[in-house]
């Protein structure tokens, strides 16, 4: 039987796309640099018709890619080779919550935006936000292990996911570790799946954990004088208080803010770089004690001015400055790349890296920000106007080997949060040594034997 | 000429209402509390008029528990010069707060009289009123825009029509609408210089006037929560659900 036609009697016809604008549309996430072209895509509602369809491609041989809220910035669900994409956007239901184990189990499709909400309903916290999370889905926030700006104090998403329901590419269905907090019966598969970049299966149900909700977060903007400052300015406030999140922007970030968008200055002293820090205040002392820090900054020098939220509008419009940078900066059509170090290397790090791009690229201008509270770095290399897309994209390229020797000699990770995917597939190698990935070539081989799953990606 | 802003703290604008279970008002333990966003503009107002030689002190006062000072300084940190809190445990109605604010105006002699249009806890809009009703001055409520004028100040109002400017003289109270401008966040050093600015404590029975409640709150409830929406299959059934269930059409 025809595969077209297959899909219909699992999907019923109204739930399997072939229009051009949908193929091309479903076809992508975030990245926009490559071409879509999948078969069809398909919208499951269930385990068994994910099941029925993994038993079908792999009759058929025909691929399929795991598709979630396609905010992914490494091309994991990108379809360019006539596979059948798998939106998780009809499975978005919460389907249950227990106030005394604080889990909530979540279809895929759930938007991580839906399960903050939810939490915060019943007077709980889901740690775990970024830019994106207004169009995220748990799905691939745990196969991407993302992570964003809260990571100092909550971990990762990794950190969140008590228990997964997984198709594997060779159709089995695996129940993983039930919610459970202890677990000690050997190997625990759910944190294959969790990074995995939709290679080994279809997460199905994910069964997340929820915490306390932080009380009055507050947040400071402090202007610093250079990057050694910034990593002293982190290990003072570390060492007071304890931080949610603290990240940092440059100069040259903000003013195009400012300029292009008319986002506000925190204050109008002009420093090289920004940090943003947020912390609770459920106690006058805390406050004291971040005054204090910020005193001790002021008087060595490292800070030159700073702003404190009086309320959690304040807080809000000061995360803006950090949180919208990703999509005003979209408009200059931006090489990114998201790198990570020890804490202790970044200053380090990030000298070598912008050596490495003035070398032979003076006239690309460099943007920095990200979660230095976590050694990690968004490096964004503008495209200068009178430069072609595909000209400047070659030329970036040519950029990146010597950016990831770097970093390799670094001990770095070429990728912090954001994936491998396609677009860091080359590179994968100055991260993790030969025999790792063949490692993870033979563990892909266990769970999805014939290769349907998402072929292609990260290795 | 010296300028008065009343200032309320009050529950966050973000923070999440929740009603007490026995419908005698609204939780407020351990909830964030912040100034009314309304008086916010009122000081900033205060404080241009001030940079641009307008204004040469600037006073802010509150009404509210000692609690209230954490306003005070907020505002002391955005730049008044001075504070004064006048303690009341059972927060005064708005006629209540007007009578005393009255009283603080004899004392001090403003010029202008700067307030939030409403409170976002009670919206109340009422206490600018009834203050430039008890001292007989002139008022200017909503405003969008201010421009002083030797002793009378042109002043664009927010009404239902549209916009409306008005000229009155001083000394006037002016109730402030958002869009008047946009608050400046305290700066650190001066958050830290803020600390060591005098707040003056008057208790509020010391001013010998009539507090006593007018009102009985009967009961305070939540709104009724949103039903959820239902997908309908096609026009015909949406116009049968509208005849028949919801009884629109
Ligand atoms: C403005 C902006 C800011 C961002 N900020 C951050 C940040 O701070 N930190 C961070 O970590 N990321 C960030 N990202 C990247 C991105 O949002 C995350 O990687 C996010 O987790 C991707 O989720 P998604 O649902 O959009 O996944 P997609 O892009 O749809 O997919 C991501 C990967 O997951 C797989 N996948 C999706 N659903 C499933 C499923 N049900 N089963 C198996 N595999 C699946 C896909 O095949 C793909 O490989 C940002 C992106 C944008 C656009």
């Amino acid at each position: 039987m025809n595969i077209l036609q297959q899909l219909n009697d699992i999907f019923t016809p109204e739930r399997v796309l072939t229009d051009e604008d949908s193929l091309q549309n479903y076809g992508k996430d975030w990245t926009q640099v490559y071409t879509p072209d999948p078969l069809a895509i398909v919208f499951p509602t269930s385990t068994e018709e994910v099941q029925a369809l993994v038993k079908m491609a792999n009759e058929e041989g025909v691929a399929l890619v795991p598709s979630g809220g396609r905010t992914g910035l490494c091309g994991g669900a990108v379809a360019m080779n006539k596979e059948i994409v798998v939106s998780f956007d009809r499975m978005n239901k919460i389907l249950d919550f227990n106030s005394i184990d604080r889990s909530v189990v979540c279809q895929p499709g759930v938007i991580t935006q839906q399960l903050q909400n939810f939490a915060e309903e019943n007077n709980l916290f889901y740690p775990v936000d970024f830019g994106s999370s207004g169009s995220s889905q748990l799905g691939g926030n745990i196969s991407t292990n993302a992570g964003g700006i809260k990571v100092v104090r909550y971990g990762l998403t990794r950190n969140w996911v008590l228990g997964l329901k997984v198709v594997t590419g060779a159709g089995e269905v695996l129940d993983l570790n039930h919610g459970l907090v202890k677990n000690a019966t050997g190997y625990d598969f759910r944190h294959l799946f969790i990074g995995a970049e939709g290679t080994l299966g279809f997460i199905t149900e994910a069964t997340m954990r929820l915490t306390n909700i932080p009380k009055n977060l507050t947040v400071f903007v402090l202007g610093v004088t250079d990057i050694p400052a910034l990593m002293q300015v982190f290990e003072t406030f570390q060492n007071t208080i304890e931080l949610s999140a603290f990240e940092f922007f440059s100069e040259d970030t903000l003013s195009l803010m400012v300029n292009d968008k008319g986002y506000a200055r925190p204050f109008d002293t002009e420093a090289p770089y920004y940090a943003l820090i947020e912390f609770e205040v459920d106690h006058e002392s805390k406050e004291e004690s971040a005054l204090q820090a910020f005193e001790a900054c002021a008087e060595e020098g490292w800070v030159v001015d700073g702003v404190m939220s009086q309320s959690l509008q304040q807080a809000k419009d000061l995360w803006r400055l950090r949180e919208d940078i990703s999509e005003t900066i979209s408009a200059y059509t931006p090489y990114k790349n998201d790198l990570s170090v020890n804490i202790s290397k970044v200053p380090e790090y990030l000298d070598k890296v912008e050596q490495a791009v003035n070398q032979n690229y003076s006239e690309f201008k460099v943007l920095w920000y990200g979660h230095i509270g976590d050694g990690n770095l968004h490096l964004n290399i503008l495209k200068p106007d009178s430069m072609e897309v595909s000209e400047f994209f070659e030329q970036c390229s040519k950029v990146n080997p010597d950016i990831f020797e770097v970093t390799k000699k670094m001990n770095g990770s070429v990728s912090a949060e954001h994936g491998i995917g396609i677009i860091k597939k080359n590179y994968l190698k100055y991260s993790r040594s030969k025999e790792e990935v063949e490692l993870m070539a033979s563990v892909k081989k266990i769970f999805d034997p014939k290769g349907i799953i998402n072929p292609g990606k990260i290795f | 000429m010296k300028v008065l802003v009343a200032v309320k703290r009050v529950v966050d604008y973000n923070v999440r209402i929740r009603v007490k279970s026995d419908g005698s008002g609204v939780d407020t333990d351990n909830v964030v509390m912040s100034m009314n966003p309304f008086d916010e503009n009122g000081l900033e107002e205060a404080l241009r008029m001030k940079q641009a030689g307008v204004a040469t002190e600037i006073v802010a006062v509150t009404v509210g528990t000692e609690q209230s000072q954490d306003t005070l300084r907020s505002a002391l940190a955005m730049g008044a010069d001075r504070a004064i809190l006048i303690n009341a445990e059972e927060a005064p109605e708005p006629l209540g707060i007007a009578k005393l604010l009255s009283k603080v105006v004899e004392q001090e002699q403003p010029q202008v009289v700067i307030l939030g249009k409403q409170a976002i806890d009670d919206d109340s809009n009422q206490t600018g009123q009834m203050l430039a009703a008890l001292l007989n001055w002139p008022q200017g409520t909503f405003a969008s825009k201010a421009e002083f004028e030797g002793d009378s100040v042109n002043l664009t109002r927010e009404t239902d029509a549209g916009l409306e400017t008005i000229k009155i003289n001083l000394p006037a109270i002016i109730t402030t609408d958002l869009r008047l401008n946009e608050p400046r966040l305290p700066k650190l050093p001066d958050i830290m210089k803020a600390k060591k600015k005098p707040i003056d404590m008057v208790e509020a029975a010391s001013f010998g006037v009539d507090l006593t409640p007018r009102l009985e709150v009967v009961s305070v409830s939540a709104p009724e929560a949103r039903k959820p929406g239902v997908i309908v299959a096609n026009a015909a059934e949406l116009i049968d659900k509208l005849k028949n269930e919801a009884g629109v059409l």
